[in-house]
Parts: structure tokens; C-alpha cells; sequence
């Protein structure tokens, strides 16, 4: 057994990238990571690959999209789709097989073309389904969870608004992201509705992108760089509404287990963490998600981003990147993007967005799956060592 | 897509029948289930229960975007299913609404089931239900 660190990050700018193949994203991830490991890495020192995708384009469902991408061909590569937590779940996967020491050296990269839908999303309201999902879309599944808590605490829409508004400023900030533009509260409230009680800028974009990062063995990881990132924990948990909790209406208890499977791991707790990328993939999402993680009480997290304490110069700062709202939302790559980004703010290189010193960082996704029936959660703590 | 998929569940999806946990009590609908969602019990005790033709939205939305053969907006909510005889818990399923307005819903409404074609398989109507705000209660 060894503790895996990661020791390097290839990130690409997210967008609207049409004039780029899924092997052109993949590859220019790749590459990414190859030139930032900063004492260098040869591909030769690959011992075996996890590949996050839900493959929305069609394009390379089976790992050796990964190796013809890469001309990784000997080396083992594993696909995982784990809805939006795809790409955390890829990470917590790498991380377990170095931890085990089956693995010294494991590439994690995560990649998506959201853009070559003509449909979109909109196409998993699942149609021809009576019970599991029929006409719900993402904006529904999530907006159900905005109605409930609005009426069951003293959440306000502007204090959802806000979520929105913080990130995209954040967003502004961060290089990569694909959404530039900074918005008041009442600019999400006067666009377009999605899905009531959702706005459009309540919304993350459609995008395209991809990520790598490198996970090593402890003994290994100063072989690439001096400045290592532990994983400390990691989580990954299943719920359904259907169950008949009444907190799974306002809230996602998968996220809840599966931060307490991580916060147990890593012998931390919610009080420890000073930077997290969160699920922002609507602006509730994030809100409900303070809960869920334990940064506040139930129900409070409205006043929880009303008293600032995620925003940038926060003392619990959330999704510095501009999080999914302002990056981004590319479901293979969107996991193990917010992977690097906790990587740069640990190691103090996250530039415009760098929090002050944080010691531990938090990952988190939420995904829907089975019709919108079923919630997922992965989260990974990191740490310096 | 056609054929043994509706043919599944649907005495369940036409007459509202649901299963319940001999252990838990947690209610499953409309999948006949040997194993309990909520507390796990495998193999589980399932007893059919009669659900009751209107529910109580527990929350919903209201969708501005679907596909082309769903008219918009469209009201959809997680409704409580209760049982037939009034013991026991209820059912937890997602509803279309039908009929209804965002003005005339809220959490706790309660709907009734109306049954309706759903879809067309492509040779055959798929039928159950929709929910409405009842009629007595339309200004």
C-alpha cells in the first residue's frame, strides 16, 4: 500500500471547439499534461490509463480511443462512465489501483463533445418511458430540488442567483473557461427561462473539453515533480428520490455519503477544507451542495453564499474556476478538470483565482442516471503532504 | 423500442399497483421488485397494494424545452402516490401534469390521475396516467 499522489495537469481551454475531433481533445490533453509534469514525463513510464466519457458524440466508447489518441497501445485502459461524475470516478479509480500498487504511474483523462449533438441533451427527457423520467430533462431534475427548497426554507432566488453570479466572475478570471462574462443577480433572473424555477444563467453551457492529470506511488511521485499533491480520500455513493427520504427532495444524500466515505478516508472533516470545486452544473446544485458537504447547516446554504464565505475572498471559497456555470460542462472531462484545478490551488500556481494558502481541497460531483431516477456522487480530498 | 418493455409493468402502469417491503414498508412502483430499495432486504417479503388514482405534488418544475413531441411549457412534479386503503406509505413517482397551469400548483397540491395515450410505440397506444389540478377546483 502507498499513498498516491498527483504530479501533474493537462488542461485545455473549454468551448465550443467544432473544428475539433473528440481525438483532437483528447490528444491535446494529453499533451497538455506531458508538458506541464514539470521534471517531465515519457510515456514509456505509463503503467495503465482510466478514461472518463459518457461519449455523447459517438466517438470513442472503449479505451482504445485512449490509445489511439495517445499510441498508448500496450498499456491497460479503462473506460468508466459513471454519469456526471464520470471523471471524478475515473480519478478515484487511478488513485485505488496506485494505492494498491498496481499501478505506479496512471494517466486519468477525461474528454467530451457536447457540441456534436444536434439534439443535445434534450434528448435524454426519455420520451417513450412511462414512470423513469418521462420529460425530464436536467434543468427539471435539478429545478425540482430549487421548488422544494424555496418552499421548505428561507432560500430566496436571489441567493440562488448569486451562485450564479459569483462563478461567473471567478470564470472571468480563469483562463480556460468558456463562458467570459461577468452578470448581476437580476441578469440571471431576467433571462430566459429553462425550466421554472431555473434561467438560463442558472444553467452551465453546452461545451466541449478535456482533461489529464498523472497519478504516481509516494516513491515515484518526486521522479516528476518536487511539489507533489496527496490524495487523502476519496467517495462515491448511489441515491434515488424514490426511496421516499424527504431530504432527497431538497438535497442530495448521495453527495453526503460519499463525502462522509472521503472526509473518513482522509481523517478530515467539511472544517478542514479551504478550497473545493463543486457541481455547479445549475447554480441549487451548488447551493444545495454546501449542505451536503457539511461547509453549513442544512437548509442554510442560501445564507451561507449570502454571507460570502464561498465567493473568491471567502473563507471557504468555492469553484475558483468559474466552476461548470462559467467553465463549463464537458461530463468526461469536467471531473477530472476540477482534479486539476484543486492540483494548481494546492501547489499556489492557480494565478487570478489563487485562494490564500490552502493546505486541503475538495472535489465533488453530482450526476443523474437511470432516466433521472438515480443520483451519483464522487468525491476526492487532496492534500498537501 | 416497442413490444416486451411496456408489456413489463403494465397491469402496474394501468391500474396504478404498487409492492410493498413486508420489512420497511418502503413502496415500490411500478417494478415488481425482489429486493428492497430502501432497506435492502434481499430477498425481500413484496405485498401488492392498490394506490389511489391522485396524488400530492411533493415539488415540481415547469419545462420550457423538449423535444418536439412533448408540448411546452410543461408542468411535470414528484408525486405521492397514497394507498388505497389510506394505510402504510406512499408511492414516490414523477408525473406529467396535463391541463394545468403553474398558477394552480404548488408544493402539497394535490392531482388527480387522469389516464390518457401517452405515445405510440409505432403499432399500438401506450396508455397511463397523467395528473391534473381536479376540475371542481378550476376557477
Amino acid at each position: 500500500m502507498t499513498e498516491p499522489h498527483v504530479v501533474g495537469a493537462g488542461m485545455i481551454d473549454f468551448g465550443e471547439l467544432y473544428e475539433q475531433s473528440f481525438d483532437d481533445l483528447l490528444e491535446s490533453a494529453y499533451l497538455s499534461l506531458l508538458e506541464n509534469v514539470d521534471k517531465g514525463v515519457d510515456p514509456s513510464d505509463i503503467d495503465a490509463a482510466w478514461y472518463g466519457t459518457i461519449d455523447i458524440a459517438n466517438e470513442g466508447s472503449s479505451g482504445s480511443a485512449v490509445a489511439h489518441a495517445t499510441g498508448l497501445f500496450e498499456t491497460p485502459i479503462t473506460r468508466v462512465e459513471n454519469a456526471c461524475a464520470t471523471g471524478s470516478d475515473a480519478f478515484r479509480n487511478a488513485a485505488q489501483a496506485v494505492k494498491a500498487g498496481d499501478a505506479e504511474v496512471a494517466l486519468v483523462i477525461g474528454a467530451e463533445k457536447m457540441t456534436d449533438s444536434t439534439e443535445g441533451l434534450i434528448a435524454s427527457a426519455a420520451l417513450e418511458r412511462l414512470w423513469r423520467g418521462r420529460g425530464v430533462t436536467m434543468p427539471a431534475y435539478f429545478g425540482m430540488r430549487a421548488t422544494r427548497h424555496l418552499e421548505e426554507y428561507e432560500t430566496t432566488r436571489e441567493q440562488i442567483a448569486e451562485i450564479s453570479v459569483k462563478n461567473h466572475e471567478n470564470g472571468t478570471k480563469y483562463p480556460h473557461a468558456h463562458q467570459q462574462f461577468e452578470c448581476s443577480v437580476e441578469d440571471v433572473k431576467e433571462s430566459p427561462t429553462v425550466s421554472y424555477p431555473l434561467n438560463l444563467y442558472d444553467c452551465c453551457p453546452v461545451t466541449d473539453g478535456a482533461c489529464a492529470v498523472l497519478v504516481t506511488s509516494e516513491d515515484r511521485a518526486r521522479e516528476f515533480t518536487d511539489d507533489p499533491i496527496r490524495v487523502a480520500g476519496y467517495g462515491l455513493a448511489s441515491d434515488t428520490f424514490q426511496r421516499g427520504a424527504p431530504e432527497a427532495l431538497t438535497n442530495f444524500p448521495a453527495t453526503r455519503q460519499a463525502s462522509s466515505q472521503a472526509y473518513e478516508r482522509a481523517g478530515l472533516g467539511p472544517e478542514d477544507v479551504d478550497v473545493a470545486e463543486v457541481h455547479d452544473c445549475f447554480s441549487i446544485t451548488e447551493l444545495i451542495t454546501y449542505e451536503d458537504l457539511g461547509f453549513c447547516e442544512e437548509g442554510k446554504g442560501g445564507q451561507f453564499v449570502d454571507e460570502g464565505h464561498p465567493h473568491l475572498d471567502g473563507d471557504k471559497p468555492v469553484n475558483p474556476s468559474g466552476g461548470l456555470l462559467s467553465k463549463g460542462h464537458p461530463i468526461g472531462a469536467t471531473g477530472v478538470a476540477q482534479i486539476a484545478e484543486i492540483f494548481e490551488q494546492l501547489r499556489g500556481e492557480a494565478g487570478a483565482v489563487q485562494v490564500d494558502a490552502p493546505e486541503v481541497g475538495l472535489q465533488h460531483n453530482i450526476g443523474i442516471g437511470r432516466n433521472a431516477t438515480g443520483a451519483v456522487s464522487c468525491v476526492n480530498i487532496m492534500e498537501r503532504p | 423500442m416497442s413490444g416486451p418493455r411496456y408489456d413489463r409493468t403494465k397491469r402496474q402502469d394501468q391500474r396504478l399497483i404498487g409492492f410493498e417491503c413486508q420489512a420497511c414498508g418502503w413502496v415500490s412502483f411500478p417494478e415488481e421488485k425482489r429486493t428492497c430499495k430502501r432497506c435492502g432486504d434481499a430477498p425481500a417479503e413484496m405485498e401488492e397494494v392498490q394506490l389511489q388514482e391522485r396524488g400530492e405534488i411533493q415539488t415540481f418544475v415547469v419545462q420550457q424545452y423538449l423535444p418536439d413531441d412533448i408540448e411546452t411549457p410543461q408542468p411535470v412534479a414528484i408525486v405521492d402516490l397514497p394507498q388505497e386503503d389510506g394505510d402504510g406509505e406512499p408511492a414516490r413517482a414523477y408525473g406529467l401534469l396535463t391541463e394545468t397551469d403553474l398558477e394552480e400548483i404548488d408544493v402539497g397540491t394535490e392531482v388527480v390521475a387522469r389516464f390518457r395515450e401517452l405515445f405510440s410505440d409505432g403499432e399500438r397506444p401506450i396508455d397511463s396516467f397523467k395528473f391534473s389540478v381536479p376540475r371542481e377546483e378550476k376557477a
